[in-house]
This record gives structure tokens, sequence and C-alpha cells, in this order.
């Protein structure tokens, strides 16, 4: 049953994000012909254009961004709790399903729009001879990687997969704290998003308590970070960093979802 | 096996008691009318049904199981509002009915639409509130559920789209299912009822057959309940 | 088939009645099929369970019969579609006698009222 989640929930968004994209496409096309000669040309119509050209592509990237984040959530609102939460809450579905299409789907999005800006962006930059450039500039990469010890490419491979995957997933825990305090504030007979957002502040509140708190007592107790591990390198200080931040990114999701789950289930009270 | 059970079912909102006590069973088979005025607690009893509310207290059982997911799989529920996605097009809605309901009968339900002209290409966004309305009725009553529960689906239409409404009830449930439909339109409903439930204030006044009502009293339900709600 | 009801009797004895005349006037022939129950109930906006319930009486008193897999046929037999025929006749000739007995009209005056009625719709037919 996720996979058709998973199906329609890719109908539903896709219809807003691919028209995005093709917006990000056209403006990204026009920048890059108002690079060539429009901005510096000698007709002022021409120029005024080539300005609002490149600004509307500047625009479109923000906008872009901020939709997959704004879908993120409004989704979740729309979809499960307001009057389309009556045809999903009675589909034949577990709430763990409901949850992970709308969080394997946002950040399906989320990743497929920095895809999008990073090849709209190259679009903008060609030139005559920019792919040569940019295949020579790749080679240059892989000629230095390979000169490198292979300890060295292990490494640096490694802290871009780790940062990718800290990336992916602070996005699905932060959703997840969005998740949380709607599926607390609709539990609520009355006032179910002034509850909302006070349940997303409380959150806000309880981490930074607790993580300052964390710390504190970490002080306290002089434990050498990261714990008694000798550190042979910064290699592996780094290392150590990043799996350290995605553990807690993982238990600051792991709470939320857990969250959601339990106010979804036990509470929920539809309007 | 009873389709719905309540034992004791209570729920609150706020400081409002919406149902209080409620113990009611209803057997397949029967159309059964839940009656009662607005605000009586009718649309919160078939919500509960559907877990889309959680009780205060007392238990209610879908065909042996507390709601979820194996009982959505046995109930077709008709919210009282348009809970279909109105981006959707006909054909969308036919796939998603489809791909999540293993009962559901997509050629019934192409057919239904074809009757009233509706497009596969036309989203529901296109259609009148009462073509939404039928739309998601023919979604509904092209499942062979087990249960069907039926919140208001006469309210606030004409008389012609109610006479459609209530013979595609009848000509497409499934005989071996229990049908609920909640109402206070009773003179409308009162000829396809078997069954009929009286709910005022969150309390059940009354469960009766409607044949009974009839021989004992010698007066239609619509004529009783206007004496048992008399203002 | 023109479906009516009224709210002081239950559902299926007008049901009952409604068939009976259906089956006397023509509506239904005798011999032929009856829709199904559920064609007949959703037609008469009625309850399915309710038809049935009609039409197995109507078997009881030998009007329809059924063929376990055909479906439901009026019975042939003509004396019998007579004997219903007369029997609703009877009922409604019974209540517009008590009608009139109540607005204090006596027999002979009954009788006369009834045959100059009938002169009349005779020299109607005769004039158009």
């Amino acid at each position: 049953m996720l996979r058709k989640l998973l199906k329609h929930e890719f109908r539903a968004t896709g219809r807003i994000m691919l028209p995005m994209y093709l917006i990000l496409l056209v403006t990204a096309l026009g920048s890059n012909l108002a690079g060539r000669g429009m901005l510096d040309g000698r007709s002022d119509v021409l120029r005024i254009l080539g300005v609002l050209i490149v600004t509307a592509f500047g625009l479109t990237i923000f906008g872009v961004l901020l939709l997959s984040f704004v879908l993120m959530i409004q989704r979740f609102y729309k979809n499960l709790l307001q009057d389309e939460g009556y045809l999903m809450f009675t589909l034949p579905v577990s709430v763990h399903q409901h949850i992970w299409s709308k969080l394997i789907v946002s950040v399906v999005w989320f990743a497929a729009t920095i895809l999008a800006i990073i090849a709209a962006s190259l679009i903008v930059a060609y030139q005559r001879g920019f792919l040569w450039e940019f295949f020579d500039v790749l080679r240059w990469f892989f000629e230095g990687l390979q000169k490198l010890k292979i300890s060295e490419t292990l490494n640096g491979t490694a802290y871009l997969v780790e940062f990718a995957v800290l990336m992916f997933l602070a996005m699905a825990a932060f959703a997840l704290q969005f998740y949380a305090a709607l599926a607390a504030g609709h539990s609520r007979a009355n006032h179910k998003m002034v509850w909302s957002v006070a349940w997303f502040f409380g959150f806000q509140f309880a981490l930074q308590f607790l993580g300052s708190l964390l710390f504190i007592t970490l002080d306290r107790l002089h434990i050498p970070f990261p714990f008694h591990l000798e550190i042979q390198s910064a290699t592996v200080a780094i290392h150590v960093g990043l799996l350290l931040a995605i553990g807690c990114v993982v238990v600051y999701g792991a709470i939320f979802y857990a969250v959601t789950t339990f106010f979804l289930k036990r509470h929920l009270n539809l309007e | 096996m009873p389709v719905l059970e309540c034992k004791g079912l209570t729920k609150r909102f706020g400081r409002t008691t919406a149902l209080d006590e409620v113990s009611l069973t209803i057997e397949p088979g029967r159309i059964v009318g839940l009656l009662g005025p607005n605000g009586s607690g009718k649309t919160t009893l078939i919500k509960l049904a559907n877990g889309l509310l959680t009780p205060d207290g007392g238990y209610i059982a879908v065909c042996g199981s507390a709601p979820g997911r194996e009982s959505h799989a046995l109930v077709s529920y008709l919210p009282e509002r348009t809970a279909i996605p109105t981006w959707m097009t006909a054909r969308q809605l036919l796939d998603f009915y489809g791909d999540f309901y293993r009962d559901f009968r997509r050629d019934a339900a192409e057919e239904m639409l074809d009757h009233l002209g509706i497009q596969p290409a036309q989203a529901v966004k296109q259609m009148s509130k009462g073509t939404r309305e039928k739309v998601q009725l023919i979604m509904v009553m092209s499942r062979a559920a087990k249960l069907y529960l039926l919140d208001e689906p006469i309210g606030g239409v004409d008389p012609a789209t109610r006479d459609y409404i209530l013979s595609t009830i009848i000509g497409n449930y499934n005989p071996e299912a229990a049908v609920v439909i909640s109402t206070h339109l009773i003179s409308d409903v009162e000829k396809v009822l078997d069954e009929v439930i009286f709910i005022n204030q969150g309390h059940i006044m009354l469960q009766s057959t409607a044949d009974d009502i009839r021989e004992e009293k010698g007066m239609s339900v619509d004529a009783l309940f206007r004496e048992v709600f008399k203002c | 088939m023109q479906w009516q009801f009224s709210n002081d009797a239950p559902i299926y004895t007008q049901l009952i009645q409604q068939v009976k005349v259906g089956i006397v006037n023509g509506a239904f022939p005798p011999g032929e099929r009856l829709p199904s129950v559920r064609d007949m109930a959703t037609e008469a906006g009625v309850n399915p369970n309710t038809m049935q319930r009609a039409l197995a009486e109507l078997e009881r008193d030998g009007l329809v019969y059924s063929q376990r897999t055909a479906g439901r046929f009026v019975t042939e037999d003509n004396a019998m579609i007579n004997t219903a025929k007369r029997s609703l006749a009877e009922r409604h000739v019974k209540t517009f006698l008590e009608a009139m007995l109540r607005l204090g009209f006596r027999k002979e005056e009954i009788v006369e009222l009834i045959s100059r009625e009938l002169g009349e719709e005779e020299s109607d037919h005769a004039s158009a």
C-alpha cells in the first residue's frame, strides 16, 4: 500500500513541482540569452528586459526552494488534517505508511530541486565551448583524484556521502517536527491551528533546553570529546563528528516520528 | 455477527457531550436510518465508527474489530463534506479508489459517471457542487462493502437529485451489507428504511423497524419523529 | 407503473396492493416475467427487502410464482387473477359504501346516484 500512496502523492505534488521546474528551465535559458549581449547592449529596452529576466531567474530559484519546503508541510496539513483527511484516514492504510509517504515524497522533491537548480545554473553559465571547459574541469578533478592516496579518496567520498545523508535526514527530521506539532495541535477539539503553533514552539524550546543541558553536563563531567576515543588525526575527527551529527538527527527525527504517530493513531479528532 | 456495535460509547468536545453512553447493534442486510435533528450526535457516531474521532469512553466495533486499517477495507464511507481531492480528474479518482479498495467495481462506477455525462478527463474542480456530491456517492456505492456509512447523503440537494441519490443507493449496495443513512429529512428516506434509530442530544431515543412503527403506531416514521422531537 | 404510498399503513402491504393492481390491469401481464427485486425496488423507491417481502406474500397467495433460476413470473391462471380483481373491487365498493353511509345516504339513494352518474358518463361518451 505504501507504493500506492507514493504514486498518488507524487501525482498530487508533481502537478505543482514539475511546472515550477519548467519555469526554472525557461528563466535559466532566458538568463543565458540575456548574458549574451542583452545586458550590455545599446538598446535600453533590451537591457531592462535582460535585467528583468535575470531577476526572474533569481526569484524562481528562491521560489522553487521555498515551494518544496512549503509543500512538505502543506501536503501533510491539507491532505491529512483537513477535508481530504476524511478520505485518507479511511483508506485501508496504516498511519506509518501515511507519514512515510509524505516524508519520502518531500525528500525526493527536495533532492530534485537541488539537482534542478544545479542544472539551471549550468544552463545560465553555458557558452560556446562551456561543455568542453566543464569536462576539462571534471577531468582535472578526476586526474587530481588519481594522484591522491587511496585512503584520501575514500575519505573524501565518505565525507560527501555522510554530508549528503546528514542533509536529507535533517530535512526529514525537520519536517517531522512540523508534522508532530500539527498532529498534536489538531488532536484538540478547538483552536487546532493555535495549538499547533504552540506545540511547535514548545518543541523548539524543549530541544534547545535539552541541548543546552546536554552540553553543560558534558562540560561538567569533563568527558573529553568525543568520549575516550584516541583521536589519531583530524580525518577521523571529522568522520566521528559527522556520524555523531547523523546519530543526533536520527534521534531527533525518531522522537517526532513517535509523537506524530501517537497523536494520529490515538488522538485523531478531525474537525 | 453485527456489522456495527457500540457499548457505552461516549464522546465529549470540551464541555459538551456529543454522545452519552450510546449502545446499539446493527445487523447485516438492513438499511438503517440514523435519524435526529442537527447536532444530535449522528455525525459524531459515524466519525467514531470510521476512526476519525477517538472515543472518550465505551467501545465501538465494526465487523468485530476496532476502527482501523482492517475495518476501513470493509466500510464504505460518505462524509458529510466533499473529501475527494478537487484537483483530481474523474479518471484519477477511479484509479485512486481502484488502487486502495479491492472491492471497488470500476466498471459500475464508470457506467454511472458516463450516465451523468461526466468525461474521464474532467476535474472535480470543474464540477458543480451537486455533481461533486453525486460523484463522491458513486465512488462510495461502487464498492462491494460490508457496511456503508452515509452521512447526510441527501442534505442540501434538490428533489430530483434526492431521487437520483436514493435510487443509486438502492440499486448498488451489497445486499449482504448494512447501510446506515444519517439524515434529518425523514419523509424522503423512510420508504427505503428497514430500521430506524432516533437519536437526540447524544442519546438513543428509539430503535425499531419501520414496519413496526407503521403497524403498531399507525403513523409514518416522519409523523412519529415529529411527535418524539416536538419542541 | 405509478407507485404511491400513504403514511398510515406499512410499506409492504401497500406494495402488495399495488403489484396486485398491476397484475389485474395488465401492467404485469399473465405469464410474464417480473423485473428483479432490486429493479422493482429501485423503480418504486423502496427498500429491496420490503419488495422481497411483498413478493413473497404474493407468491404465497399464488398470484406470482418463482422458477429457481429464471426469476419470478405472474400466474397464468386467469381465474385467480379474476378473483384478485374481484376482491380488489369489493374492497373499493366497501370503503365507498362506508363513506356514503357516514354522509347519511340511504341504500336506494346511493344506487340512484350511481346509475345517474353512469348514465351521464354514457351520454358524455355518446356526445363525444
